[in-house]
């Protein structure tokens, strides 16, 4: 390095950094010094710490070196050079050794330094002290808690905070000091040095005290009571911060007893006004994702002062108390939109908010309190925006406006209309475009009045698109909706005009698309087109392309004239397997490689759905995606993250009960897997249908059980999960006596029991029961008692002790029913009362429920009962009226005949009424499902 | 379920146009090794793709708070420079937005010729010192912008062996003086 530039860093504290090893020399050089240069010093400290935070780190000799010598500048009394030396304490004491050496030199800062250095000396006891050196500074850190000085006393509740984890013991001996604090109001002393500020007191040291309070505190409730009882009053508490931690503190109490809830009603709705626009936020927050969990104790008045404060916060100046209340609404609006409906107008005027944040939740939440009264309103409101929009933007409306699609179909005209308008007009990349057309897919399969109008545009589309993938997505949603369309020939013109003009991909997916025309029964003349037109494109000059139209043009030849049901399969999929489990089962194949693939993988093992399953699987899915998505994943675009972390981040406020829903799928694949691997149930053939397992005791008894029922054929199988959660005892012998309810008129004929020989501690085992049903539907309760001989643990060979005979034992739990529901599988109908009228068989019930129980909890218990599909988003009540009806439609397991319900539900004083009107193909299933319905 | 601990801020950056770090502090509470607290941090070079891309979602977006990669993050944008404070999602946005108000309050006041990048550079100690005053190991230790002020010391200005030492009376200073004096003359000769 020439003079020249080693004199430049010399000099002054010029913007560049000199190299990280001149900087080290530079440093054990001058702080080595008689006498010491404390401006020079503290230039090259900042420099140090300047590297350190670029990334840079010392291997911990030279660290150790460093800290040695920065700690030999405590000789020097130099209050700004001694700030810089603590904070090169604290950088370097995460890569150095021997820290504990500056321990004395800091102590004796805490003891004698100014007021400028104590506080500085006492928060770097957090980095130098370890559990065996931390009982040293308990007489310093409590003199400093109760001192009169505010940054004093801050920094050693701070310090002992950060200390807890290692010497719990210390801290807790000065608990009455932290408490004290908590109410003591510290004002900084008059004359502070010479410095040119003004500090002003904002008793930041209430919070401290309040937060190391808590955690010393937080396993007592009764203690945490009285804690905020005391520090409620009078208005003792000043600073914001630690009023928003007593919320937080509430918060925590209710969220473990929800019985607390009413004796701090008169504190909440104060604090709802409260002059800080955080506590507002707080508990608001508090409020209304308490109610989404226990709405029944949350009264209306509080929600709605809730959601006035809110709505006030969308108009102060901040940015932040705005994009946060904005938070807490959009939330709200994924699971009761219609409670907000009163802030729409504030809403509507955020959307032109200069935040692009604000302005994103702000029409998403908007979408999502749309109601079919003021659907077409709110379309064209986004419609006189969304052109001057940036493309994720857009994104995330189209999104809001698919929503909007599925839970209101009768809509479908001006949602449809909207997403048309923007596909043709609006400029947008692929991802935007992607959207609009995914959107329209959607539309189109689970509305099927829209199904013409939507087809015939986005032919008109492809005529003029630039994106293969897009092209190649529409071209196949042409070829599977187009054939039952009523006018097909028009659709066979677009995709022929795409063999003409483009490239191979997609002329191979126009000619896949084109093939599924070929035995449609709405237009049989076009046979001889499509044949006349497929045997023209085999000479086409790509071999994929070739390849397709002659398989296309031998599988239609072998379909119509040799009736032929394999290749009317290939060309028009009735059944779609199910991908999780043929997944699973594809990659156990391989992993189990044992005659190197001579048995052929067997595709029946997989479960396989028809398009209506498929369609009723998909949109519950997409609901319940709805449903748990988190109002995060609205604003981050990139797709990697997406939704995974989210959950968990909302998940304990705002899940439904469908959150796990994938883990169910999967969980119920393996439970059949299972069952179907033991030897005697293979008699029994084809598995029908699985419930969903139930829990059959409380999650914290000494045995958890949960319950799946099985159906086959001619049989039913019960399985018993069973957790043995004690620690040092084994279950023997293991099983489940199901008694029917009724004997005498048992229609199910026990065949055998499967037990578990022997269950250790905290493992899991399954116990089957299997019965012979002597009717096609049956349905039971079954009483259960669980059996087993309970023997001690030896805990040194984690087996039971040598001739320990052990008790034998019986453990009674809930009983488990088998009811019409477990017959039907959710199917989907694109119109539900043509379906409800043409069904043949008719059954009406009516029901009263004395219970309290809302119409919600109701609905949600029906279609846990009834195992069908909720249809025209009647699964969501509105909580503002006293009547609702919900449409339900599945069909039987057992033989597909299809059974719909319409329930009709009033509340009154009373209770509520429930008029149950069945229809079905099947007489037998409809009337059994109607009476069973609220078993 | 907000989080009751007093750990609320994650991190705290400057970052400048060229998505370098200028500062950049993450927060790791102390004594706590296992609980496994904000893993995307631990590495510097995840960290320094977490703030490049933080700053491509950021740049001339005035839009003060944003939701980035489940975290929560509040910045201000200044002619070369870019101030972040970043954040749980549980976290309550208006408690944060005092704390960042803090800092910028308090480097607004002690770097009284304006907040750029060279000025940031050239102040380095007191701008470390500033954000070390309003957060300890993220926790936000004082609100108030002139409190902070208040606490951070200038760098020394005269080197002590420099000054002249007054005890010597006023004769001492006068011969300390000439003999300087004359030293100079002699070197100008």
């Amino acid at each position: 390095m020439s003079a020249h530039t080693y004199k430049k860093f010399e000099n002054s504290t010029s913007g560049d950094l000199p190299d990280k090893m001149t900087i080290y020399q530079d440093c054990m050089n001058t702080f080595n010094e008689s006498p010491v240069n404390s401006k020079r010093c503290r230039l090259l400290i900042s420099r140090l710490l300047r590297l350190l935070a670029q990334g840079e780190t010392f291997p911990q000799n030279e660290a150790t070196a460093l800290f040695f010598s920065i700690s030999k500048l405590f000789q020097h009394q130099n209050d700004p050079l001694r700030q810089a030396v603590y904070l090169a304490i604290k950088e370097l004491s995460g890569i150095s050794e021997d820290v504990l050496m500056a321990t004395s030199s800091i102590m004796k800062d805490v003891q004698n330094g100014s007021d400028l250095i104590k506080p500085d000396a006492i928060r770097s006891l957090t980095y130098v002290l370890d559990e065996s050196t931390a009982f040293s500074a308990e007489r310093l850190l409590k003199s400093a808690v109760v001192s009169r000085h505010p940054s004093i006393s801050s920094a050693a509740l701070c310090t002992s905070y950060h200390l807890l984890p290692i010497s719990e013991v210390t801290i807790r001996r000065f608990t009455n000091e932290t408490q004290e604090a908590v109410l003591d109001l510290k004002q900084f002393p008059n004359q502070h040095g010479n410095s040119e500020y003004y500090p002003n007191s904002t008793y930041i040291s209430q919070y401290h005290a309040l937060g190391l309070l808590y955690q010393l505190k937080k396993t007592d409730k009764m203690a945490l009571l009285k804690l905020v009882r005391h520090f409620s009053e009078n208005n003792s508490m000043k600073n914001q911060l630690a009023k928003v931690e007593l919320v937080k503190i509430v918060n925590d109490l209710i969220y473990r007893d929800p019985q607390l809830f009413s004796q701090f009603r008169p504190l909440l709705s104060d604090w709802l006004s409260n002059k800080f626009e955080s506590v507002q936020l707080e508990t608001a927050k508090l409020i209304t994702s308490f109610a989404t969990r226990n709405s029944r104790l949350v009264a209306p008045e509080l929600y709605a002062a809730a959601i006035s404060a809110l709505q006030s916060l969308l108009t102060v100046p901040r940015v932040s108390s705005r994009f946060a209340a904005l938070r807490i609404l959009n939330r709200i609006s994924m699971v009761s939109p219609e409670k907000i409906v009163v802030c729409n107008p504030e809403l509507e005027s955020l959307i032109n908010d200069s935040n692009r944040n604000i302005s994103t939740y702000a029409i998403t939440t908007l979408l999502k309190t749309g109601t079919s009264k003021n659907i077409s309103s709110l379309i064209s409101t986004i419609t006189n925006f969304i052109h001057d929009v940036s493309d994720d933007f857009k994104i995330i409306i189209i999104d809001a406006v698919r929503t909007l699609s599925l839970n209101f179909p009768q809509e479908w005209k001006s949602i449809l209309n909207f997403l048309i308008d923007v596909l043709k007009n609006s400029e947008g990349g692929f991802k935007f475009k992607n959207s609009i057309v995914e959107a329209l897919i959607d539309i189109v399969s689970f509305v099927p009045q829209s199904k013409e109008l939507a087809l015939e545009n986005l032919c008109d589309f492809i005529e003029d698109c630039e994106f293969n993938e897009i092209l190649v997505r529409i071209l196949h949603l042409l070829g599977k909706e187009g054939p039952s369309a009523p006018n097909p020939s028009l659709y066979v013109r677009h995709i022929y005009n795409r063999v003409v003009l483009e490239n191979s991909i997609i002329r191979s997916a126009a000619v896949v698309a084109l093939s599924k025309f070929a035995l449609t029964k709405n237009d049989p003349t076009l046979y001889e087109s499509i044949i006349s037109l497929l045997k023209r494109i085999a000479n086409d000059k790509d071999d994929e392309v070739r390849d397709r139209a002659t398989i296309a043009l031998e599988f239609i030849d072998s379909a119509r004239n040799k009736d032929d049901v394999i290749a009317q399969n290939l060309i028009e999929s009735k059944y779609f397997y199910d991908i999780p489990s043929l997944e699973s089962k594809l990659s156990s194949y391989i992993s189990s490689n044992t005659d190197s693939f001579a048995t052929a993988f067997d595709v029946n093992q997989v479960r396989k759905f028809t398009e209506d399953e498929m369609k009723a699987i998909n949109l519950k899915r997409k609901q319940e995606q709805i449903f748990n998505q988190k109002s995060e994943t609205t604003l981050d675009t990139t797709p990697e993250a997406e939704s995974v972390p989210e959950k968990r981040a909302d998940a304990n406020s705002f899940a439904g009960p469908n959150l796990d829903d994938h883990q169910e799928d999967l969980l119920a694949t393996k439970y059949a897997d299972e069952l179907l691997s033991i030897e005697q149930i293979k008699p029994f053939g084809q598995l029908v249908n699985s419930s969903r397992a139930i829990s059959l005791t409380e999650p914290e008894a000494e045995f958890v059980v949960r319950g799946v029922k099985h159906l086959f054929k001619d049989n039913v199988v019960l399985q018993f999960n069973i957790t043995n959660t004690l620690t040092d005892i084994a279950l023997d012998n293991v099983s489940v006596v199901c008694t029917p309810e009724i004997s005498d008129e048992a229609e199910l004929e026990e065949l055998f029991t499967l037990q578990v020989d022997r269950l250790l501690p905290s493992e899991e085992a399954a116990c089957y029961v299997a019965f012979k049903k002597l009717d096609e539907i049956v349905m039971e309760g079954f009483l259960n008692n669980l059996t087993f001989t309970t023997k001690e643990i030896n805990p040194d060979t984690n087996e039971p002790f040598d001739g320990d005979e052990g008790f034998q034992d019986e453990y009674e739990i809930d009983s488990i029913f088998l009811n019409a529901g477990d017959y039907v599988k959710s199917s989907f109908t694109g119109n539900f009362s043509a379906t409800f009228d043409e069904l043949p068989c008719e059954e009406v019930a009516v029901f009263n429920i004395q219970e309290d129980l809302s119409i919600q909890e109701v609905v949600d218990k029906i279609i846990l009962n009834s195992s069908c599909l909720p249809v025209e988003s009647t699964q969501f009540a509105p909580s503002d009226s006293n009547s609702h009806t919900l449409k339900l439609f599945g069909k039987s397991a057992l033989t597909g005949s299809k059974v719909a319900l319409q329930i009709k539900m009033i509340k009154s004083s009373k209770g509520l009424a429930l008029k149950v009107h069945g229809k079905g193909e099947d007489s037998l299933l409809c009337s059994d499902l109607v009476n069973g319905l609220m078993q | 379920m907000s989080s009751l601990s007093l750990y609320t801020v994650q991190a705290v950056l400057i970052l400048d146009q060229q998505e370098e770090r200028i500062y950049a502090k993450y927060y790791q509470p102390p004594h706590r090794s296992d609980e496994g607290h904000q893993l995307l941090f631990n590495s510097v070079k995840k960290q320094k793709e977490f703030e490049k891309q933080l700053y491509r979602k950021t740049h001339k977006q005035d839009s003060e708070i944003l939701i980035f990669e489940d975290h929560l993050v509040l910045y201000k944008e200044y002619i070369d420079i870019t101030i972040y404070l970043v954040a749980s999602l549980e976290e309550n946005e208006i408690v944060l937005q005092q704390g960042f108000s803090a800092i910028r309050g308090a480097l607004d006041l002690i770097l009284n010729s304006g907040m750029d990048k060279k000025n940031i550079q050239e102040n380095y100690d007191m701008v470390l010192l500033a954000i070390d005053e309003t957060i300890d190991n993220g926790v936000i230790l004082e609100t108030d912008s002139n409190t902070i002020a208040s606490r951070v010391s200038k760098p020394p200005t005269n080197e002590p062996q420099m000054a002249l030492d007054l005890d010597k009376g006023f004769l001492g200073a006068w011969g300390f003086a000439k003999s300087k004096f004359q030293e100079r003359l002699q070197q100008g000769l």
